[in-house]
């Protein structure tokens, strides 16, 4: 039915592929020491593979398909996502007093997660059709602030609030990035500084405040609430130029590093590989990352330029803010590593996410054609 | 064929949209034509993200610098802090032996619960749980972690000492439940004599904060430390060196894997010159009284005997005495917390004839044959002084003096020499001064002199106080060791042997680390022949009619030896009394000092007892019994040990 065209493959970004496979490989190898008992790979460690396998499935089945469809299909997304949302606040399994996940039997669902990406092709979309010359006044942003808004308040109310965050940072880069008018941005700001402190106070829960003035003074109480942020830290500064070696970072193997496979998977390999290690990763990950902003310039349509660039600052942030609370600079917030960390919903997302780059990069021709 | 594809996956709205123009090509062109100028700026806006992101992750590669290069070492060593913990293991102590290599005091292991705060990740329930173990109070507990609190985090907290089998068993059965808690096995004293010579051992107890701030790190807060004799004393030979032992332990505290052992050193045994039937001997004989008895080898200064009555209650000191047990100590009118030995200062009553006499020869004051006459009293600037025997000794020469210890005959010695020709003697034969016998708060006793009056008293000295001291009242302190030196001295012809009670240092192997090496402190001022004159008289009082000490005398051995009484107090409505009537602290000391076997003597024997009146009555019969003891081979027989 679908006949294929030969300068799809001709168009695809080999690179690009390479070095998302690189990262992946490093998840891997992390995951495996972060997981393993001394003798044998963890069910978890097989888990991930599962899901790696699942991901390229999806990556497959959204590189057939021509990512302008998005363009018209993005409130169904939107619609179910919200939908799931909803679900998850009302059956969703809690953990840790958060009710984050939808059980489907086989895997437990985060629809947070597949909510961030929702937001990108939705704000994507939006912005595609709002023909914009001047930039956008601040009621012209009253539909994208909404759009961004429910899933928002949502994901706040589970409450996550990294995630959370993490759809107000993408909102915020989009809209930045397809220009706004400079006194929309300095009303924007000056309402953020008023409302913010007021957000401190109503909006938080307690933990999460603590958990930000724990940042602020992290050896205040290392057994309590300062014992991640310290033992992260310990982690990483006790790896040195080059590492204790694979399978032999004590922070994590002796459970001194708290959710070493998820979050804080990082604190591992920086641990077992060092400086050297930690630097290479760094360089794979901006790389990655750069190649999608490269897609993003080639692309030859508004659409995939807003859709490239809403995926890797999708990607950027969720990374960024992850090693930052990592290495200390950031307070603690539920934030994975995408790619990296395990965790089933965040990577199929990523992934997913990879695959509209790639599809985006593969049908650069189409326009070029005129 | 992609016509309809396209249609196909583009929903009907977007169709409608654009729906005069249906064919790909245009569609996508329309698009294009559309974007085109904002697609420029958004491309150029995208090396400002290339940037941003570029910065951001630089700030991370500095900060990774920062934790991973410049702060490296730091947290390497705060990770393996983290895991690495290190376990002390307890030395065995070193045994105290007695002369003849029989253990006086060895060691039991005994257990004590120890919590690491820093394994147990729910302080709470561990205090309840071992509050239900132990038998004690949650609040007992609390108040052994807050006297911890000073300490570094890591040392654990002892929670209970010697805990039974019972609770032993237990804990180790439930070791996995109990994070944190650990069982100490210490080596523990067991006194196999009892209280035997209780004043020389000592006894060992808890580490206070000051020791512990003393000796710094060689000492863990749940540590035993010697508190008194020679376990204070000999502490650092007999404590041995601690083990170590270095595990990883997991965030919960559970060992995954030794790394490192290293074997404790076991403390130094000490084997002491002190007897333990004659030291049996000596205390039983003191039972229910207070006294010293010192016994010493006159040719090398080894202390055979040094008791001092009423003994300590060792057992009271394991673990840890009771406070209502120490304050009932303290008030005991018997004073068992002072070492009589050589803490005990009494006036030396006749024993200080020995004194008199040596002066009288060596100042040329007498021969052994100037004669005074005792007539039961005499005056001497309008008062009158007696002798102990009102009805007099008639003609009375150096013999017959020291013999029928006759007072008169010495205050003519002593006023003839003078009291700082008395004390020039006195000091060369080792009272007035420490005998630098290695204990603690010896005490030196006191010979005065005219130009000490002054200084401590801002009166001249008088006549009638040269008397008094010349028979050994007044102002004279002694304490019985040096007595017992001054008998050594006297025996040996001259020479004042440091009294020692460490024969050897043995080691675990069973080396001997370090021998006995005896040490001359000094000689006698006087000739040999004067001491010889002297003992002759001591032989006489032990061994003639008349003589005071006759108590002491020997069937096999020729003994000298003199008995002293020492006055406690001079108040005359007691003077008349017979002395059982006299109330007990008014009563006078009793002294008697010895040597044997007189024609070539080996040991020495002194014996105080306190308020025991008479000298040949009570403190006579303790020597003799010794003197039985030791020649007669009874010493060399070990009754069963208690």
């Amino acid at each position: 039915m679908f006949r294929f065209d030969r300068r799809l493959i001709l168009n695809f970004d080999w690179i690009l592929l390479l070095t998302v496979l690189a990262v992946i490989g490093m998840g891997l190898v992390n995951l495996y020491s972060a997981t393993t008992n001394g003798y044998t790979s963890s069910h978890i460690f097989i888990k991930q593979i599962y899901f790696y396998i699942i991901g390229l499935g999806l990556v497959v089945t959204i590189i057939s398909v021509d990512y302008r469809v998005l363009i018209s299909w993005n409130y169904v997304f939107y619609g179910v996502i919200i939908l799931l949302l909803i679900m998850a606040k009302f059956f969703g399994n809690s953990a840790g007093g958060a009710q984050r996940w939808i059980n489907l039997g086989f895997f437990k669902l985060q629809p947070s997660e597949p909510a961030k990406l929702a937001m990108v092709i939705c704000l994507a979309s939006y912005y595609y059709r709002k023909d914009t010359g001047k930039g956008f006044s601040l009621r012209e942003l009253l539909a994208p602030g909404l759009l961004a808004g429910i899933p928002f308040v949502l994901i706040l109310k589970q409450p996550d609030l990294g995630t959370a965050l993490m759809i107000a940072m993408i909102a915020v880069s989009m809209t930045l990035f397809v220009k706004l008018r400079w006194s929309t941005l300095i009303i924007i700001i000056t309402a953020c500084m008023i409302i913010a402190p007021l957000g401190w106070k109503f909006a938080l829960k307690p933990y999460q405040q603590q958990r930000i003035e724990t940042f602020l003074h992290p050896e205040g109480d290392p057994l309590t609430t300062g014992y991640h942020i310290m033992q992260s830290k310990i982690a990483v500064g006790s790896g040195r130029a080059f590492g204790k070696g694979f399978l032999k970072g004590s922070q994590a193997h002796l459970d001194f590093l708290p959710e070493h496979h998820t979050d804080f998977a990082f604190s591992v390999w920086a641990e077992e590989f060092g400086f050297a290690g930690s630097v290479f990763f760094l360089a794979c990950y901006t790389f990655m990352l750069l190649l999608g902003l490269n897609i993003a310039l080639s692309a030859r349509d508004k659409f995939g330029v807003l859709l490239a660039f809403g995926i890797v600052a999708l990607i950027f942030w969720q990374a960024f803010i992850n090693l930052a609370m990592i290495l200390g600079l950031l307070p603690v917030v539920g934030m994975p590593l995408p790619l990296f960390s395990y965790g089933g919903s965040s990577l199929l997302t990523n992934m997913a996410g990879l695959g509209i780059l790639f599809n985006i990069r593969m049908r650069r021709f189409m326009v070029q054609t005129t | 064929m992609k016509r309809i594809t396209l249609k196909k996956f583009i929903p009907t709205s977007f169709r409608d949209k654009h729906k005069q123009d249906l064919n790909q090509r245009t569609v996508i062109s329309r698009i294009h034509r559309m974007d085109e100028s904002e697609l420029q700026a958004l491309k150029r806006r995208t090396n400002i993200v290339i940037f941003i992101i570029l910065a951001l992750f630089g700030i991370l590669v500095i900060r990774l610098w920062f934790l991973q290069i410049l702060r490296g070492s730091q947290y390497l060593k705060m990770s393996e802090n983290n895991r690495i913990r290190l376990q002390w293991l307890p030395a065995p102590r070193g045994n105290i032996l007695d002369r003849n290599g029989r253990p006086l005091i060895v060691n039991r292991p005994y257990f004590n619960v120890t919590w690491n705060k820093e394994d147990a990740p729910d302080p709470e329930l561990i205090i309840r749980k071992m509050a239900a173990i132990l038998k004690v109070n949650v609040s007992e507990i609390l108040k052994r972690i807050r006297e911890a609190a000073d300490y570094p985090r890591h040392l654990p907290i002892l929670l209970k000492e010697d805990i039974d089998w019972p609770t032993l068993v237990y804990i180790e059965n439930h070791q996995y439940e109990l994070p944190g808690i650990h069982i100490e096995t210490l080596p523990s004293r067991k006194y196999n004599f009892g209280n035997l010579a209780s004043h020389l051992v000592g006894y060992l107890g808890k580490i206070n904060e000051k020791e512990l701030k003393k000796f710094g790190d060689s000492y863990l807060p749940s540590d035993q430390i010697g508190k008194m004799g020679i376990e204070r004393i000999y502490e650092k030979l007999l404590r041995g060196e601690k083990g170590r032992r270095y595990v990883e332990v997991d965030v919960h505290g559970f060992e995954q894997r030794e790394i490192m052992e290293q074997d404790p050193l076991p403390g130094k045994d000490l084997k002491l010159t002190i007897d333990i039937n004659l030291q049996q001997t000596a205390e039983r004989a003191l039972q229910g009284k207070a006294g010293a008895v010192v016994m010493m080898d006159v040719n090398s200064g080894r202390l055979l005997v040094l008791a001092s009555s009423p003994p300590l209650q060792l057992q009271e000191f394991i673990g840890g005495i009771s406070s209502k047990n120490w304050k009932a100590m303290l008030n005991d009118p018997l004073k068992p917390f002072i070492n009589k030995t050589i803490q005990g200062q009494y006036p030396p009553g006749s024993t200080y004839k020995i004194i008199t006499a040596l002066a009288g020869l060596s100042e040329g004051a007498i021969t052994p044959d100037t004669i005074f006459n005792c007539a039961g009293s005499m005056l001497l600037y309008g008062r009158r002084y007696h002798c102990w025997k009102r009805s007099g000794h008639g003609a009375v020469n150096l013999k017959k003096a020291l013999r029928e210890s006759c007072d008169i005959y010495f205050y003519h010695v002593g006023l003839k020499v003078g009291v700082n020709n008395l004390a020039k003697y006195a000091i060369s034969m080792g009272l007035g001064r420490k005998t630098g016998i290695n204990m603690p708060n010896e005490k030196p006793g006191l010979v005065p002199t005219k130009s000490w009056k002054i200084r401590r008293y801002k009166q001249e000295w008088q006549e009638g106080e040269t008397m008094s001291v010349a028979i050994g009242q007044g102002f004279n302190l002694v304490t019985p060791l040096q007595i017992c030196e001054m008998t050594a001295t006297l025996a040996n012809g001259g020479t004042r042997y440091r009294p020692q009670f460490v024969e050897s240092v043995i080691d675990a192997d069973g080396k001997v680390v370090r021998g006995f090496r005896a040490k001359i402190d000094g000689h006698a001022l006087g000739s040999k022949h004067s001491l010889a004159l002297i003992r002759a008289g001591l032989v006489a009082a032990v061994n003639e009619k008349h003589g005071t000490g006759s108590v002491a005398k020997m069937k096999s051995i020729l003994v000298g030896g003199k008995t002293g009484t020492a006055q406690v107090v001079r108040l005359a409505q007691y003077r008349h009394l017979p002395a059982k009537d006299i109330p007990y602290k008014y009563r006078d000391h009793a002294w008697f000092t010895c040597f044997a076997p007189a024609g070539k003597p080996q040991i020495a024997i002194t014996v105080l007892v306190e308020h025991g009146r008479h000298g040949g009555s009570e403190a006579a019969p303790i020597a003799k019994a010794l003197l039985e003891q030791y020649f007669n081979g009874k010493a060399a027989k070990h009754p069963t040990d208690k």
